[in-house]
């Protein structure tokens, strides 16, 4: 990856950190897009397994020193997901939106439910409630947001013509 | 798969491996532990990032509550301005509950409502009638001094014409009684519209600044003792005879919401004590201002005094044959100048030192020592009181507050004139 498209990689994943402290405040609903998982997956299917775990890992460590309980939680989720992307960015490579939607859901959901179960504040059918319902409706929401950002930053994510 | 590719595979799993044992290890830290940490993180690299959560907080709240906190506020200022409409009347009633006790009978209150044209500016209709006691040419007073006085009654309203109305008349006179004259509306232009004037003040009778003016009780309407207004100065009229006065009124009209009506019967008994509390100690904080006046004038007469003599000195040092010869006089005594054409020869002439005071210069104010020889009135009774002889012969003080000392110098006795008896024709 060449120090350009890298560094075009690392504005736009800046960008989605900001707007996940910015926008996501103002929105104030229910279901939340989370930028941070749109940032993790943007920027995971463009690096090594390996790095993708460690960039999840460390995004997740920012996140939890703003929750006051299940510290370690979300960078052991984040990093199973980056790791995850990573290694299945072949079957995502195909420039489809609709594609990327589904992987921006799958992505969030897989986050909530090893965040969940990793942090074991939730249980029994409070538990089933938030799986089942809370976080799929949450990880639509992410997708949403992830295809627009999608759209909006394509000049950006492109690869340079060689 | 290559051997580089199975490495770099290891590799990752590696990272994974570590990034999750990391991730389970902060986990089980314990809290102690753990909470530096994240206080570490959230103080360093996410400081930005909260800082700026916060600010969109703040802002969505804001908006969120826009509406509402624009309604609270203007609720809150039409509360703040029933507050002080509602002080200003609280301070009114409160006023006439004071003065109500005062008057202990003969009084009714009323509402004053403002005229409801502009043709009616000078006069208030009140809610009280004849039902309620109201009589016409009963005064109308407020805690402040008079009002106005009823002219048209109504079973169950009246209405009055206030002191700015042209026909508004009240004898009044100063606080001592020294001054008497007739208040009425000034008929001036602008704000001057507002004031009264004191008319038909004796040319000897002088009112300083400041000095409150109270209905003297004459001509029966207005009882004794009601503040009118405080004197401002005094006017330049055509009449030379007579003194006119601007005064600034104790009752503003606007500010007439709640009144008293005094019965005439009432009135006929007088009110003085009614506000002789407050017109005392307004009168004692003058006392005490003026007695201040006096001893800066009695020192700055002394030295007038001294000048004059200096020049006196200097005069007949000079011109000596201009002095006619002086009776041999006691030791000590400077010879006294030759009397100025007119005077009688035998008739006591004053030195400057003995009234320095009574001969201001002309240049100083229009006569500011009559505020004076009011305040040092009181010398003169203390002076004779005091037995005779044992007073000092020469004291500052009877020689420059009493100019008219010559009135205490018994006369000759004047001798019996003859009967005129008719004659007779021879």
């Amino acid at each position: 990856m060449s120090g350009g498209r890298a560094l075009r990689i690392l504005l736009a994943f800046m960008m989605l950190v900001v707007l996940h402290f910015t926008l996501r405040p103002f929105l104030g609903w229910r279901t939340e897009p989370d930028f941070l998982t749109v940032a993790l997956l943007l920027a995971a299917v463009r690096v090594r397994p390996g790095t993708a775990a460690v960039i999840g890992f460390l995004l997740g460590l920012g996140r939890d020193a703003l929750l006051l309980e299940g510290y370690g939680s979300s960078a052991i989720a984040f990093a199973f997901v980056g790791f995850g992307a990573a290694w299945l960015k072949a079957a995502f490579f195909a420039d489809n939106l609709a594609l990327n939607g589904f992987f921006f859901f799958l992505g969030k959901w897989a986050y909530d439910v090893m965040f969940l179960i990793v942090e074991r504040r939730l249980e029994g059918m409070d538990l089933a409630i938030q799986l089942g319902v809370w976080s799929p409706l949450s990880a639509a929401v992410t997708a949403l947001a992830g295809v627009l950002v999608l759209i909006v930053m394509r000049p950006l994510l492109q690869a340079a013509p060689t | 798969m290559s051997r580089a590719g199975r490495f770099e595979t290891r590799f990752d799993l590696v990272l994974l491996v570590g990034c999750a044992f990391l991730g389970f290890f902060v986990r089980a830290l314990p809290a102690h532990v753990r909470d530096p940490l994240a206080s570490t993180i959230r103080r360093t690299v996410l400081a930005p990032l909260v800082s700026l959560q916060r600010s969109a907080e703040l802002t969505r709240g804001a908006l969120d509550t826009y509406d509402s906190r624009t309604v609270a506020l203007d609720s809150l200022a039409l509360q703040a301005m029933e507050a002080r409409s509602l002080a200003a009347e609280n301070d009114a009633l409160r006023g006439l509950l004071a003065l109500g006790p005062r008057l202990r009978w003969g009084w009714i209150p009323a509402e004053a409502l403002s005229g409801a044209s502009a043709t009616s500016e000078f006069t208030l209709t009140l809610t009280v009638g004849s039902n309620a006691g109201v009589r016409p040419r009963s005064a109308v007073v407020a805690p402040e001094g008079l009002v106005g006085m009823v002219q048209t009654v109504d079973p169950s309203m009246s209405i009055a014409i206030i002191w700015p109305h042209p026909d508004f008349r009240v004898s009044v006179m100063d606080e001592e009684g020294n001054a008497f004259g007739i208040a009425q509306a000034h008929l001036g232009r602008g704000p001057e519209r507002y004031l009264l004037e004191m008319r038909g003040v004796a040319y000897r009778s002088e009112i300083a600044p400041g000095t409150l003016i109270l209905s003297s009780g004459l001509g029966g309407v207005y009882p004794r003792g009601i503040p009118v207004g405080t004197v401002l100065h005094e006017l330049e009229t055509p009449e030379g005879w007579t003194r006119t006065y601007l005064l600034l009124p104790s009752v503003r009209p606007q500010d007439v919401r709640s009144v008293v009506v005094i019965d005439p019967q009432r009135a006929s008994e007088g009110v003085q004590q009614v506000w002789a509390r407050q017109s005392s100690r307004d009168s004692v904080t003058r006392r005490i201002v003026a007695a201040n006046d006096s001893i800066a004038r009695r020192q700055a007469a002394l030295a007038e005094a001294a000048r004059r003599q200096a020049e006196t000195d200097s005069a007949a040092a000079a011109t000596p044959q201009t002095v006619a010869p002086q009776p041999a006089q006691g030791a000590g005594e400077s010879p006294s100048p030759a009397p100025p054409p007119g005077r009688a020869a035998g008739q006591p002439v004053r030195t400057p030192e003995a009234r320095p005071a009574a001969a201001p210069p002309s240049d100083t104010g229009p006569r500011p020592d009559t505020a004076r020889r009011d305040t040092a009135r009181p010398d003169t009774s203390r002076r004779d009181t005091v037995p005779p002889g044992t007073t000092p012969p020469d004291t500052t003080r009877r020689d420059t507050l009493r100019p008219d000392t010559t009135r205490l110098v018994p006369r000759p006795p004047v001798p019996p004139e003859k009967p005129v008896v008719p004659q007779e024709p021879a």
